[in-house]
């Protein structure tokens, strides 16, 4: 145990296709700006549909970015995918001359929540209206869950540990725990996130029966999480993938190390079930921290999940003072995914990307469209604020039930 | 056009269903040269027996989608449609 345990995984790479923008710099910026995106549905065959605010990726330009023979067979939520593995590999200079020769030594894994729904509605669409025949055969794979994690793998030669954790949204922080017990068990690198896309017809009808969706009609009051207006959660596409590393072979190569995945813990408390979520988050919380050995005290800043519906905001309020006691609500906590909405899987991997530049950046960015907050909690609202961060913790709950807790430490801590 | 397939029209098949980008003429110098080599996977020429199916509204034999080469491809459709006319 002792000797796995010094395996260390450490972020190396950030790649980022968000909302707010379609790399990590332009992502970073608004974040921490606090600029929110939010704007009204204007995607084809969705402007009818009663979801009338989301996170939408624009400008995205995949044909630019990704050769015609992985876009024929995939759906976007894997070209995002694609794309943003694309941007962390390059941040983490990690290129096909570091893993040619070793390619059994980089894995790749993805969480994904729903898979290709647009392509998966074209196909389906060709079954009805003109027979099985007319269904192409990479239906068989473009709207699978796994095929973000299949298609990096291969358009990268990475024929290390790969998969797919399909754990509800939480599953995004349970596929970076994943990446870490793959570099634990021995293999040096993993191209690891989740990106969705879930803003196309069928998806966006699939969502409507959520009854935590926000349907209403203004972008800056859709979705307000730790307010008495809270009214649902706004739902977003894109995501982000990181590049992680078992710390000792990224120091070699000479890669920066970025921060470290210190400790994770995930738990179940039922679909909907809100008041319950209070005891599985704090349950996750604790045994995140205990992964990490860290006191809760040590905690300099909370990504919340934030989901916007009354009684699951105050279970998580609830679930932070029952797992960090006093310091609960003295810690900052913020959740930026207000300004850009919740990619489902995606959302808890831009969370975590956010929470990396924050401690690198010694800033925490705000929490948009957010002002009077109706919980026992210190939310950053309206700017950034400046401070010294080396130990984050980020939080992520699913509709169906997943909770989970990531805790990262920033590379400078004196124990890394 | 006829109703023979040809390397041009297979060109523009592997185009539109793999995203492969290939010139015929290459295939046909080529003739021991096989669709791994243009980036054609066994799912890509699934669909293109596929389309040609559609098109000419009847099945094609059952070992088309693993014909190895193009000039294996082109020999079994066309003694197929042949055959069938």
């Amino acid at each position: 145990m002792r000797t796995r345990k010094a395996r260390r995984t450490v972020v190396t790479g950030i790649g980022v296709v968000a909302p707010n923008g379609n790399n990590t710099e332009a992502f970073w910026k608004r974040t921490h700006e606090g600029m929110s995106v939010l704007d009204r549905v204007t995607r084809e065959g969705c402007e009818h549909l009663p979801l009338r605010v989301a996170g939408e990726v624009r400008g995205f330009e995949a044909v630019e970015l990704i050769e015609e023979r992985f876009l024929v067979q995939t759906d976007k939520f894997t070209h995002f995918a694609m794309a943003a593995a694309d941007i962390a590999l390059d941040d983490a200079r990690l290129g096909r001359a570091d893993y040619e020769n070793t390619p059994f030594d980089v894995g790749v894994v993805t969480a994904a929540g729903s898979g290709g729904g647009e392509f998966g509605q074209r196909e389906l669409q060709r079954l009805w209206g003109q027979g099985s025949t007319y269904v192409g055969p990479y239906q068989s794979i473009a709207w699978f869950y796994a095929a973000s994690t299949g298609q990096i793998s291969i358009r990268g030669g990475f024929k290390g540990p790969c998969a797919v954790v399909a754990s509800d949204e939480a599953g995004g922080l349970d596929a970076l725990a994943h990446a870490a017990r793959s570099i634990r068990g021995g293999t040096e690198a993993v191209v690891v996130g989740a990106a969705e896309a879930p803003l196309a017809p069928y998806s966006v009808v699939c969502q409507l029966g959520y009854e935590d969706l926000s349907t209403v009609e203004d972008p800056t009051r859709a979705y307000r999480p730790f307010t008495s207006d809270a009214c649902g959660f706004v739902p977003a596409e894109g995501g982000a993938m990181l590049v992680v590393e078992e710390e000792q072979s990224a120091r070699r190569r000479g890669a920066r190390v970025r921060a470290e995945i210190a400790g994770h813990a995930a738990t179940f408390t039922g679909a909907s079930r809100w008041e319950e979520s209070r005891e599985g988050l704090a349950q996750a919380i604790i045994g995140a921290l205990r992964e990490a050995d860290c006191a809760p005290d040590e905690i300099d800043v909370v990504f919340a999940d934030a989901l916007g519906v009354p009684a699951a905001d105050r279970a998580e309020a609830l679930a932070i003072a029952d797992a960090l006691g006093a310091h609960g609500k003295r810690v900052p906590v913020t959740a930026p995914k207000t300004g850009i909405g919740r990619a489902y899987c995606g959302a808890p991997v831009l969370d975590t990307a956010a929470a990396v530049l924050s401690m690198e950046n010694a800033l925490i960015p705000p929490t948009p469209n957010v002002f009077e907050v109706c919980h026992d909690l210190d939310v950053v609202t309206g700017c950034a604020r400046p401070a010294e961060l080396r130990t984050a913790l980020v939080l992520s709950r699913g509709l169906m039930g997943s909770n989970a807790a990531i805790v990262l430490r920033c590379s400078t801590d004196p124990r890394t | 056009m006829t109703d023979r397939l040809t390397y041009t029209e297979l060109a523009v098949l592997m185009k539109k269903g793999a995203g492969v980008t290939v010139d015929p003429r290459d295939m046909e110098q080529r003739p021991g040269s096989a669709f791994d080599e243009y980036g054609l996977d066994s799912l890509g020429l699934l669909g293109i027996v596929g389309v040609l199916e559609n098109r000419h509204g009847r099945a094609l034999p059952a070992d088309a989608d693993r014909c190895k080469t193009p000039q294996e491809f082109l020999d079994l459709v066309n003694n197929s449609l042949m055959t069938g006319a």
